[in-house]
């Protein structure tokens, strides 16, 4: 456990280290924490949620059915959440053909190879290889874009899945206790 | 669609299709769907989207498998004319040039179609060999669109089945509460009448 003179140094350390000051730096850390939102879903929109909600419970529900109708209205938004990204994925890999851009400086192993070769006066190249060409046409463009973005749109499944089980059975839920 | 439909429309976001895909053609799957399971209340809705949405996707995967299968027709046409084409000894880069430009005339020049399916008959082979080298380059994308395809049809037929249950359950909950309704209307006409005859006894 950290001691009184510990904390205090650590809090005047902290005070003095206030994060990114360019604002590229800003840029680079804003998203520290965000992988891809999916795990945000529905929670991040709580108004539309209890909108939903409260159309799905009816009017004079009991707090058991107007819980599940929440757990309903989120897992739905999350499904159209989901189902937007998926939509988005297809399109930019459309656009792009690459998902991620290479960075030739994206690992310390490249920046060392890099530094490694000024060292040594070798020729040395930060270019970024260009994406391999897409067809020109529809549907065969979406079809490769569908292509090279399968392993994304396996992934977004699961999530996909598992959101629909949330709903149907919150659903059942809510049948479940009024026939009761 | 009813007030209510378009109310519970304004609630449920619309589901999102690609800007090369057509909105009426989903608008009319869903048309369908709507006429077809008649949707009552909300919850019903939220499936008939969802189900709409998934007949939408099963489809777009179907469309994508088939493209994909045929955009490795070319590569797996010039694979199989190098084999066909290489005497012993000889190097693919060396036939290469000549392979891939029978590949590329093979899908225009009747000549040339004709002249592989010869190739191909020498070997005892016809035109299969080509589509299973196409199947054989793309059989790993083919494998995760078929995962994609029975998830989405899983899911739709579990729509379905739960529209079914909620609409059947739910149905049962609304006969009981309505027949109680009834009995109780009937216990009352009863009474009424009993009230009525006694006098008349």
């Amino acid at each position: 456990m950290a001691t009184e003179r510990q904390i205090e140094a650590n809090r005047r350390n902290a005070v003095k280290s206030t994060g990114p000051r360019s604002s590229a730096g800003k840029r680079r850390t804003r998203r520290n924490s965000y992988r891809h939102g999916l795990s945000v879903g529905a929670a991040g929109r709580p108004e539309q949620v209890e909108r939903l909600a409260r159309k799905i419970a009816g009017a004079g529900a009991d707090a058991m059915v107007l819980e599940q109708a929440r757990a309903i209205a989120q897992a739905q938004l999350d499904l159209t959440q989901i189902r937007r990204m998926r939509a988005s994925l297809i399109q930019r890999m459309a656009e792009f053909g690459v998902l991620d851009t290479p960075d030739p400086l994206g690992t310390f192993r490249d920046i060392k190879r890099i530094l490694k070769s000024i060292d040594r006066g070798l020729p040395w190249d930060l270019s970024v290889p260009p994406a391999p060409s897409m067809p020109s046409s529809e549907p065969d463009r979406t079809a490769e874009a569908v292509r090279r973005a399968l392993p994304e749109l396996l992934k977004l499944d699961r999530y996909e899945r598992s959101a629909a089980a949330r709903r149907d059975r919150a659903a059942r839920l809510i049948v479940a206790r009024r026939t009761r | 669609m009813t007030k209510a439909g378009q109310v519970s429309s304004a609630l449920i976001p619309p589901s999102p299709l690609l800007l090369t895909e057509s909105k009426d053609e989903f608008n009319l799957i869903r048309d369908n769907l709507n006429d077809q399971i008649k949707p009552r209340g909300i919850i019903e809705q939220m499936y008939v989207e969802d189900i709409a949405y998934l007949v939408w996707e099963i489809l777009r995967l179907r469309r994508n498998k088939a493209a994909i299968i045929n955009s490795a027709f070319r590569d797996a046409l010039t694979e199989v004319v190098t084999q066909l084409l290489r005497n012993p000894g000889e190097r693919n880069y060396q036939l290469k040039g000549n392979s891939e430009k029978l590949a590329r005339e093979w899908f225009s020049d009747p000549d040339v179609k004709k002249q592989i399916a010869g190739l191909l008959r020498e070997f005892n082979l016809d035109e299969t060999a080509i589509e299973a080298e196409a199947f054989r380059k793309s059989a790993d994308d083919l494998e995760r669109i078929d995962r994609l395809m029975a998830s989405s049809e899983a899911r739709r037929d579990k729509a379905l089945v739960c529209i079914a249950q909620y609409r059947g359950d739910f149905g049962a909950l609304l006969r009981e509460r309505s027949d109680r309704l009834v009995d109780g209307k009937v216990l009352k006409l009863e009474h009424a009448g009993s009230k009525e005859r006694k006098p008349a006894a």
